[in-house]
C-alpha cells in the first residue's frame, strides 16, 4: 500500500502508528489461539498437574477435609495393594482382548466393505452405529441380551451349557471374557473405518500386477493388503489400546466391577477409591501410575515404530 | 464373465450385509425391544407380534426423565456453542498464521482429546467442588468442553487451511480488515464444517456418561444417562421401558452423526476420538 509506506517513510518512533499496528497484528494470532489453550490448560493440564500434587497427599475424607503432605506413603501403598495388582492385570487382559476383538472383527469387515458398490457404501455408513451410540445404551442393551430372565442371548448360552441358571456376567472368569468381548465390539467400527480408509489407498495396480504374476485371493492378501495397512493397524492398534487401557463406563454399567472384584479393572478401581472409600489423594496416585504405564508403553512402541523405519 | 461377475458382486453383498447387521445387531435388538409389550419381552421371540409405544408412553410421562432430557439438552448445547466459538479464532489461528509457539499451541489442544477422563477425574472434580460447580449443569458443560473443542480445533484448522488466501487478501485489499476479511470470507466458506463440529460435540456431550456420574447427584440436574440409570430400580423395572429410554438416547446421537459423518470422517480417524 503506497500510503502507508509514506507515512513509514516519515520516521520511525515509538508513537509511530504503523509499528502499533504491525504490533498489533503480531500479537493477534495468539489473541485467537488464547481462549482454546486456556481451556486446554484449565480442563487437562490444571488436572493433571493437581492430581501428580494430590498423589503425594495423605488424604483420607473421613479423616480430614483437606489434604496433608504424605510424601511418597500412597506409592508405597499401592505397590503393596494386592487388589491393585490383580485390577492391574485384568487391565491388561481387558485392554489386550478388546483390541484383538477389535482386530478380528474389523479386518473382515473392512475386507468386506472394500469394494465400490452401493451396498457397501451405505453399510460403510450404518457400521458406525455401535461407535456413536452411548455407553449407556450399549450397555443395557448386552444387559438385556444377557439377562437370566429374559436374555436372548444368555438362552443360546445356556443350551450350549456355557452358562447355567445365572447370566454370564455373574460367572466369574466368563464375565471379564464377555466385557472385554463387548468393549471390542464397540470399538469395532472405529477399526472397520481407519482399516478402510488405508485399503482404498493401495493403488488397483499393484493387485492388478500380482494378478498377472499368478497369485491367488490369499497371496495378495498376505503379500500386498496386509504390509501396506500395517502401519496404520499399528497406529491405530495403539490409540485404541489406549482408549481401552482407560476403560471405565462399559465395565461399570455392565457389571459395577464385580461379582466380588472379577471385573474390576482401574479405572473402576480409581472412581470407587474416590466415590466408596472416599481416598481422593490414594485414587490420584492410581491415575499417575497409569499413565506413566502409559507413558512407557506408547514410547516403547514409538521407538520400536522408528527403528523398524530405519531398518 | 460379466455375469459371472455380476452374480459374484451380489453374493459379496449378501455376505457383507449379513455381516454388518450381525453387528448391529445389539443395537437394533434394543429398538425392537422397546416396541415389544412386557408379556413378549418375558416370552422371548424376535420380532413384537403386538408392537405398542406404552414404553414410550410410560417413559415421557416421567417427570425425572423429561427433566434429564431437558438437562442434557442445556449442556449439551451449551458446551456445543462455546466450543465452537473457541475452536474457530484458534483454528484460524493456527492455519494461517505462522508465529514461535503455533506448534505447541495445536498439540496441545490435541493431545487434550488423548487424555483419558478416568485419568484426570480426582482431581477435576476436586476442583469443580471446590468451585462449588459439582451438582450444577455449568460445571458440567465446563467439563464437557474438552470432548467437542480439540476435535473442533483439528477439523476446522483443515478446512480452514483449504480456504485460498487469496481470497482473503483480495477483501483486505478491498478495504476488509483481518477480522472483517475472516468473518465475511473464510465463515461463509467453512459455515457447513463448523455446523458439523458444534453438532458433534453436542453429540458426545448427550451421551457422555462418566463426568456427569462424578459430579451429578441431585435429580434436577442429571442428565439422560443417568435418568436412564435411575429407571434400574433394583425391585421393579420394565426392560421395555429401560430400551424405549436407551432409543430416545441413542436416535439424535445416531442420526446427528450420520448427518454431518461426512465432514468428520478423516479428523476422527486422525484424532483418535474416544466413544
Amino acid at each position: 500500500m503506497p500510503q502507508s509506506t509514506a507515512v513509514a517513510a516519515a520516521g520511525p518512533g515509538l508513537g509511530d502508528p504503523i509499528r502499533a499496528r504491525r504490533h498489533r497484528r503480531r500479537r493477534l494470532p495468539y489473541y485467537l489461539v488464547a481462549p482454546a489453550v486456556a481451556v486446554a490448560l484449565a480442563v487437562a493440564v490444571l488436572p493433571l498437574v493437581y492430581g501428580l500434587w494430590l498423589s503425594f497427599q495423605d488424604w483420607y475424607l473421613l479423616r480430614s477435609p483437606t489434604p496433608r503432605w504424605g510424601g511418597l506413603g500412597n506409592y508405597g501403598d499401592l505397590i503393596r495393594d494386592t487388589a491393585f495388582w490383580a485390577a492391574f492385570l485384568r487391565t491388561w487382559v481387558w485392554t489386550l482382548g478388546t483390541v484383538a476383538v477389535e482386530f478380528a472383527l474389523g479386518l473382515p469387515l473392512a475386507l468386506l466393505l472394500n469394494r465400490d458398490t452401493r451396498v457397501c457404501r451405505t453399510l460403510s455408513a450404518l457400521i458406525l452405529t455401535p461407535w456413536v451410540t452411548p455407553f449407556i445404551v450399549v450397555a443395557y442393551g448386552w444387559r438385556f441380551l444377557l439377562d437370566s430372565e429374559v436374555g436372548s442371548l444368555h438362552a443360546v448360552f445356556e443350551f450350549f451349557g456355557i452358562v447355567g441358571d445365572r447370566s454370564i456376567l455373574s460367572e466369574p472368569g466368563l464375565n471379564l471374557a464377555m466385557v472385554t468381548f463387548i468393549s471390542g465390539w464397540k470399538g469395532t467400527p472405529f477399526m472397520v473405518i481407519a482399516l478402510l480408509a488405508a485399503l482404498k489407498n493401495i493403488p488397483d495396480e499393484l493387485y492388478e500386477a500380482a494378478r498377472i504374476d499368478g497369485a491367488n485371493a490369499w497371496q495378495r492378501l498376505r503379500y500386498i493388503t496386509l504390509p501396506l495397512i500395517r502401519n496404520t493397524a499399528v497406529a491405530i492398534g495403539l490409540v485404541l489400546g489406549i482408549l481401552a487401557f482407560y476403560s471405565f463406563d462399559l465395565a461399570w454399567i455392565m457389571t459395577r466391577g464385580g461379582p466380588g472384584d472379577t471385573t474390576t479393572i482401574v479405572g473402576i478401581m480409581i472412581f470407587q477409591a474416590f466415590f466408596t472409600e472416599l481416598r481422593p489423594a490414594y485414587a490420584a496416585t492410581l491415575s499417575t501410575a497409569m499413565l506413566l504405564v502409559l507413558l512407557v508403553v506408547s514410547w516403547l512402541t514409538l521407538r520400536v515404530r522408528v527403528e523398524e523405519g530405519r531398518a | 464373465m460379466s455375469r459371472r461377475r455380476r452374480l459374484a458382486s451380489a453374493f459379496w453383498d449378501a455376505v457383507t450385509l449379513v455381516a454388518v447387521l450381525l453387528l448391529l445387531f445389539p443395537v437394533l435388538w434394543v429398538i425392537v425391544a422397546s416396541f415389544k409389550p412386557d408379556s413378549e419381552i418375558l416370552a422371548g421371540g424376535f420380532l413384537p407380534e403386538r408392537p405398542t409405544l406404552d414404553h414410550y408412553r410410560a417413559i415421557l410421562a416421567r417427570s425425572d426423565f423429561l427433566i434429564a432430557l431437558r438437562n442434557s439438552l442445556i449442556v449439551g448445547l451449551a458446551s456445543a456453542v462455546v466450543s465452537t466459538l473457541v475452536a474457530l479464532p484458534a483454528a484460524y489461528s493456527l492455519a494461517r498464521f505462522r508465529y514461535r509457539g503455533r506448534e505447541g499451541f495445536g498439540l496441545l489442544i490435541l493431545s487434550t482429546q488423548m487424555l483419558p477422563h478416568v485419568a484426570i477425574l480426582v482431581p477435576l472434580v476436586v476442583v469443580m467442588r471446590s468451585l462449588e460447580l459439582s451438582n450444577t449443569l455449568t460445571g458440567l458443560a465446563i467439563t464437557h468442553l474438552t470432548l467437542g473443542l480439540p476435535i473442533a480445533v483439528w477439523m476446522l484448522r483443515g478446512y480452514i487451511a483449504e480456504v485460498p488466501a487469496e481470497l482473503e487478501e483480495a477483501a483486505m485489499i478491498d478495504g476488509c480488515s483481518r477480522l472483517g476479511a475472516m468473518v465475511r470470507v473464510v465463515l461463509p466458506l467453512v459455515a457447513p464444517a463448523i455446523v458439523a463440529v458444534a453438532t458433534f460435540a453436542f453429540v458426545l456431550s448427550w451421551g457422555e456418561y462418566l463426568l456427569a456420574l462424578a459430579l451429578i447427584t441431585s435429580t434436577d440436574v442429571k442428565t439422560l444417562p443417568l435418568a436412564l440409570q435411575a429407571l434400574f430400580d433394583p425391585y421393579s423395572f420394565s426392560w421395555g421401558e429401560v430400551m424405549a429410554g436407551g432409543v430416545i438416547i441413542a436416535m439424535p446421537a445416531i442420526v446427528l452423526f450420520q448427518i454431518v459423518r461426512r465432514y468428520m470422517i478423516g479428523g476422527l480417524v486422525a484424532g483418535g476420538v474416544k466413544g
